[in-house]
């Protein structure tokens, strides 16, 4: 419940006025519909009297209040729908854009990128959980307040009485509400999204291993786990069908009952003459539509532990948005401060001091003590058996990971007093694999300079040998690249993350298995391009094959003992 | 992924095209019937009955109400004109009306209890049913086979049928609803009022015709939307897939606004798709409205002597004017329920159908059932532990209505390797699914120890065999459970050496709870090299397999995880039959014999 008060707040200060407005506005067309049913009973019952007595009848305020009404309820339900929509949806957008933020300092912190569908489902199927916060719970339930407080005032005026049936049918409904979005609800709940879960994981896993499957551990025994997963799930939705179909029995009766005890205590009423027949008509009719004020807060009480479930999942990543802003600020702090790499004329780029570093959990650090320092405009290569840390040193230098000890500087100062834009500006690492956007070839190279110019790019592309190709599209910069770069080659992928990178201006290069996967022609190409491109600029390469060391000025050997010359 | 639309436009009751509907929905069934049994749309229809039945009594509680109401007005007029006081036991008339009224509430509401567990109970047998049957069909067809990419079926498996559940349960009660009480309500109004029926029959049916115009343009709208979301979410995906690319070149601050972008697009989609379906909504109200208010007035006049048309002769009574203004609103509730519910029936009709094609999809590509299928004569076991000698013979391959290999032979001693070398489409892997069972020999002969490939059991000969594939899939679970999928008894000391032999050692030193670290999505993340170390090591827990096959072990590999893989099929040769399909030439050193296949024709 806390997750769920926690996002009401967030929802509440993101729009006061909106939030209010829109539970006032829902109270028009709910008021039209009673007072509807309520003036139709005393009016026709009036008229009755009138007609057998031939007391004189105004009919006119009575029609006119009965058409007055029916328009209100339509024209409201309306403007009430598009408000609450409108307040509820502009604030899920905002919520999305925070999960975003939140999700990507969760990501970055981890140093591993595993869990991106994982993060998805949080920015739409959570997300879109909580609409049903305010759309189902908040405006029910304040409206089932204000109609109680108003049905007891109605009451209070003409027969007493009849609020003791109202208050124990309030609370009937209360208790019924509580009993939905109960603990119980919340096991079943989780049950129900784990077994959902298993069905598409194993799934999943039955399809694309069924290979696999045949030789080691059969195809039955898997079909037989989903099937089994797919059971629980079915399990689970015949407990979510049946407690629903319970409480509409049940709300559905309290309310019928509330109105046989309505229809007593005003008939005495009358018969005692202490009440006008066509007033107690009235409230007959008016009573006959209440209880649906209440029961629209049944379908939200249904859903308040999938709501609760989406909402703590979110959340952390909601609290985290703000270090997003704080890490990676909207424009750069002066960026002629002490903090900038231009203008500095430090001796070594860049240098590691006494580094260690291990992944979340894991047994044994990963990088242990490593010193060593690249010196301005050196080549550096750093070779090691895979998995013996050369990625991490990597990702230590470039500053995508902290270490858990010692200090790595660039141009002389500790990376962790260097402001993002600034390190960002300074150091440009090309990757073994580029990561390629979904959109055009121009946004894929703008996301390195968003200032460069048309020409700009179709430099960088040439100085890739990428120039030719992208010209033979008739698209040119606006061809659209698929998910993960589709319509384009590996080697070609390569080269436009290498044109990508040469639209940058850094201090320091680092370079991580740029040629792993090349052929040899290839490589020697994309290498021999870099290298005349780099200028002055220091670079480190993590490399194994021969041909990328021969291009270094020196070369350290990563080993488990530590480093070798 | 579509729930945001759909989660709202539900729940309010606006369903767009309800016309269409009226008009169509008995023959949908009929020829939508599928997934369903004789059994299931009995049932449905019972559920619909029922729930008509719960309705129809409102009819009764509405005259209970007419008559007490009605008697009030007989003894409050009287009161006003002797001043006599009332019957002190009238009270009693009213508890015995209250009584009556909540008996009729109570078994109104069994009704719809019943109803509701009968369309839940379909619902239910007829998920399972789906998927069980996709299921066996799944395990069944060749693992060689065809198949729709493991990403859809899931979505089918999982949501698609999941979207069958409320189209059953709920909309087909509601269809039948609709149809039934709406004309039970408008034939107990008439004896009393023939106006008051044509009142509401010109309300009713007007309605499908403006939700008509609605829906055509609600339609268009909400599958504009379904593309919208999933723009954005392939949006989102793409940028968190590369936050770190981003970070590196300090795009992160710029991005925020591209994803704030996309969310906007698709609120201001959601709104225009919301406006039509509120609107369609609102139409249904503005009707049920005017309804109750045409008839209130209507009523109300002719009480008043000014009207005196419309009944069968006598002039309307107070009783039969309150009873009329009581059911038009039950007259209208149905409709509004339908529209509710109408989403449910896209949802639900979409899924039947993309289930079928699935389905189709499924019951084609298991033509291909390798050694499974045929006859049932006792099938062979080989010892366990002898490496096998094979022999092929003469072998017609076709795959796809394409002849792979063609009069093919070799034979392979027992402990020896052969190296199978060729280019690409030569049927090095045709070769391979057929030694493995996973595909049906045209012509010619498989000895295994001299006895036919085809007299085996299929499953115990593979699960006799070790097998590394060129993209091996390691499950979700823990490293140990995915090993043991080679050999169940496994104990970790013999896991750590099969670890070790693969050069998966210090892969092991790093997981955060060693062998019982979590992979997968939601657990580690292993690269390339290290699944294939991994699926290496399980193959060598298959201690007992006297056959190892490798389908191209070293694709797509770095230099040093390739050296570690040929280094462990070194190791791994002792005492087997091995036999291998590759490009690397690296490889071929290991060969007692070596083969080129060529392409089929060409030979």
């Amino acid at each position: 419940m806390k997750a769920i008060l926690r996002i009401l707040v967030l929802q509440v200060r993101h729009a006061p006025w909106r939030f209010v407005g829109g539970i006032l506005l829902a109270l028009v067309p709910l008021l039209a519909g009673l007072a509807l049913l309520g003036v139709a009973g005393w009016f026709i019952t009036a008229a009755a009297i009138a007609g057998l007595t031939g007391v004189f009848l105004n009919i006119f305020v009575p029609s006119a209040l009965i058409r007055g009404f029916a328009i209100a309820r339509t024209a409201g339900r309306y403007g009430e729908r598009l408000l609450t929509h409108d307040v509820t949806f502009r604030f899920l957008a905002n919520l999305r854009m925070r999960v975003f933020k939140g999700a990507a300092v969760e990501t970055l912190s981890e140093g591993r990128a595993t869990r991106s569908a994982l993060l998805l489902n949080r920015m739409t199927t959570d997300i879109a959980a909580l609409d049903a916060i305010y759309l189902r719970l908040v405006v029910p339930i304040c409206l089932s307040l204000l109609t109680f407080c108003l049905a007891a005032l109605v009451f209070g005026g003409t027969a007493l009485w009849a609020v003791l049936p109202l208050a124990i049918f309030a609370g009937v409904m209360a208790s019924l509400f509580r009993l939905a979005g109960g603990h119980a609800d919340r096991q079943a709940a989780r049950r129900q999204e784990a077994a959902l879960d298993a069905v598409r994981v194993r799934s999943v896993d039955l399809v694309a291993g069924r290979r696999d499957l045949a030789i080691y551990g059969g195809l039955d025994d898997a079909a037989a786990k989903v099937e089994g997963a797919a059971e629980r799930l079915n399990e689970a939705d015949v407990q979510d069908g049946q407690r629903s179909a319970q409480l509409a029995s049940y709300s559905f009766l309290a309310g019928q009952i509330l109105f046989a005890a309505l229809l007593v205590i005003l008939g005495e009423a009358v018969l005692g003459a202490k009440l006008d027949v066509a007033v107690a008509v009235a409230l007959l009719l008016f009573s006959l539509a209440l209880p649906e004020v209440f029961v629209s807060g049944v379908p939200g009480a249904l859903a308040l532990a999938r709501t609760k479930l989406a909402a703590r999942r979110i959340l952390p990543n909601v609290e985290e948005a703000d270090l997003f802003d704080r890490s990676f600020p909207q424009v750069a702090v002066d960026s002629g401060s002490a903090s900038s790499g231009e203008g500095r004329d430090a001796a070594l780029t860049l240098e590691f001091e006494a580094v260690s570093f291990r992944y979340r959990g894991a047994r044994e650090p990963v990088v242990r003590e490593l010193s060593f320092a690249v010196g301005k405009g050196e080549i550096v290569a750093l070779t090691g058996r895979s998995g013996c840390g050369k990625s991490t040193v990597s990702a230590l230098a470039s500053a995508l990971i902290q270490p858990e000890s010692g200090t790595v500087r660039l141009l002389g100062q500790p990376l962790s007093d260097w402001h993002e834009a600034d390190l960002r500006r300074s150091v440009t690492v090309l990757s073994q694999r580029p990561y390629l956007f979904h959109g055009s070839i121009a946004d894929n190279l703008r996301i390195a300079n968003p200032q460069a110019s048309d020409a700009d790019l179709w430099a960088a592309l040439d100085a890739a040998a990428l120039g030719d190709r992208i010209r033979a599209d008739a698209a040119g910069l606006a061809a659209i690249l698929g998910e993960g770069g589709f319509g384009l080659s590996g080697g070609e992928q390569r080269r436009l993350g290498l044109a990508r990178a040469y639209l940058t201006s850094p201090a320091f290069w680092i370079l991580d298995e740029m040629t792993e996967g090349l052929d040899e022609a290839t490589a020697e190409d994309v290498l021999a391009r870099f290298l005349s491109f780099r200028g002055e600029a220091a670079v480190l390469m993590i490399a194994h094959k021969q041909q990328e060391i021969d291009k270094a000025d020196r070369v350290l050997r990563l080993t488990d003992n530590g480093l070798v010359d | 992924m579509s729930a945001p639309v759909v989660g709202s436009v539900q729940q309010d009751d606006s369903g767009p095209d309800i016309s269409r509907e009226i008009g169509r929905a008995e023959a949908d069934l009929a020829s939508k019937a599928w997934p369903l049994t004789g059994d299931d749309a009995a049932n449905l229809k019972r559920a619909g009955l029922i729930l008509c039945a719960a309705d129809v009594l409102w009819i009764a509680q509405a005259a209970i109400i007419a008559l007490v109401s009605a008697w009030l007005l007989e003894v409050f007029l009287a009161a006003k004109l002797t001043d006599l006081p009332g019957d002190k036991n009238s009270i009693f008339y009213l508890i015995y009306a209250a009584l009556g009224f909540c008996l009729l509430a109570y078994i109104r509401a069994w009704l719809q209890w019943v109803s509701s567990r009968y369309a839940n109970d379909v619902a239910r047998e007829a998920k399972l049913r789906l998927r069980s049957s996709f299921l066996s069909s799944i395990a069944k067809a060749s693992p060689a086979a065809k198949m729709a990419d493991s990403g859809t079926i899931s979505v089918h498996l999982a949501e698609h049928v999941d979207a069958l559940g409320p189209y059953l349960s709920r909309f087909q009660p509601q269809m039948m609803r609709v149809k039934v009480v709406p004309l039970v309500i408008l034939a107990a109004i008439l004896p009393f009022s023939w106006l008051a029926a044509i009142i509401l029959l010109v309300c009713g049916p007007i309605i499908p015709v403006f939700m008509a115009l609605i829906g055509i343009r609600a339609k268009a709208a909400s599958s504009r939307q379904q593309e919208e979301l999933a723009r954005m979410g392939s949006v989102l995906l793409d940028r968190i897939r590369g936050l770190e690319t981003l970070r590196l070149f300090g795009a992160l601050p710029r991005t925020v606004g591209e994803v704030a972008e996309a969310g906007d697009r698709f609120r201001v989609g959601t709104m225009q798709v919301l406006k039509i379906a509120f609107l369609s909504s609102t139409v249904l109200e503005l009707f049920s409205a005017l309804g109750i208010a045409f008839v209130a007035v209507y009523v109300g006049f002719s009480l008043l002597g000014d009207v005196s048309s419309g009944t069968w002769g006598a002039p309307l009574s107070y009783f039969s004017g309150l009873f009329i203004l009581l059911l038009v609103p039950e007259f209208f509730a149905p409709l509004r329920s339908y529209a509710a519910a109408y989403h449910d029936r896209a949802a639900g009709l979409s899924a039947a159908e993309k289930l079928r094609g699935l389905m189709e999809g499924l019951a084609g590509g298991a033509g291909d059932q390798g050694l499974d299928k045929g006859s049932d004569h006792p099938r062979l076991s080989l010892p366990i532990g002898r490496a096998p000698e094979i022999e092929v013979r003469n072998l017609h391959v076709s795959h796809d209505d394409k002849l792979v290999l063609q009069d093919f032979s070799f034979s392979l001693a027992s402990g020896k390797a052969l190296v199978i070398t060729g280019e690409s489409g030569a049927g090095k892997t045709t070769l391979l699914d057929c030694l493995l069972g996973f595909l049906k020999v045209d012509q010619g002969v498989i000895h295994i120890d001299g006895m036919d490939l085809g007299d085996l059991d299929a499953a115990k000969w593979r699960q006799s065999l070790a097998w590394l594939g060129q993209s091996p899939r390691l499950f979700h679970g823990s490293l140990q459970a995915n090993l043991r999928m080679a050999d169940q008894s496994a104990d970790e000391g013999a896991m750590m050496k099969a670890l070790e032999l693969a050069g998966a050692g210090n892969l092991l030193a790093r997981l955060p709870h060693g062998l019982k670290t979590q992979l997968g999505d939601d657990g580690f993340g292993l690269s390339v090299g290290e699944a294939r170390r991994v699926a290496l090591a399980r193959a060598a827990l298959r201690t007992h397999a006297g056959l190892f096959i490798a389908d191209e072990p070293t694709a797509g590999l770095d230099e040093e995880t390739a050296n570690d893989v040929r280094a462990g099929l070194r190791h791994l040769k002792a005492g087997r039959t091995m036999l291998i399909v590759t490009h690397d030439p690296a490889l071929i050193e290991l060969a007692d014999q070596h083969l080129v296949l060529k392409k089929a024709g060409q030979a």
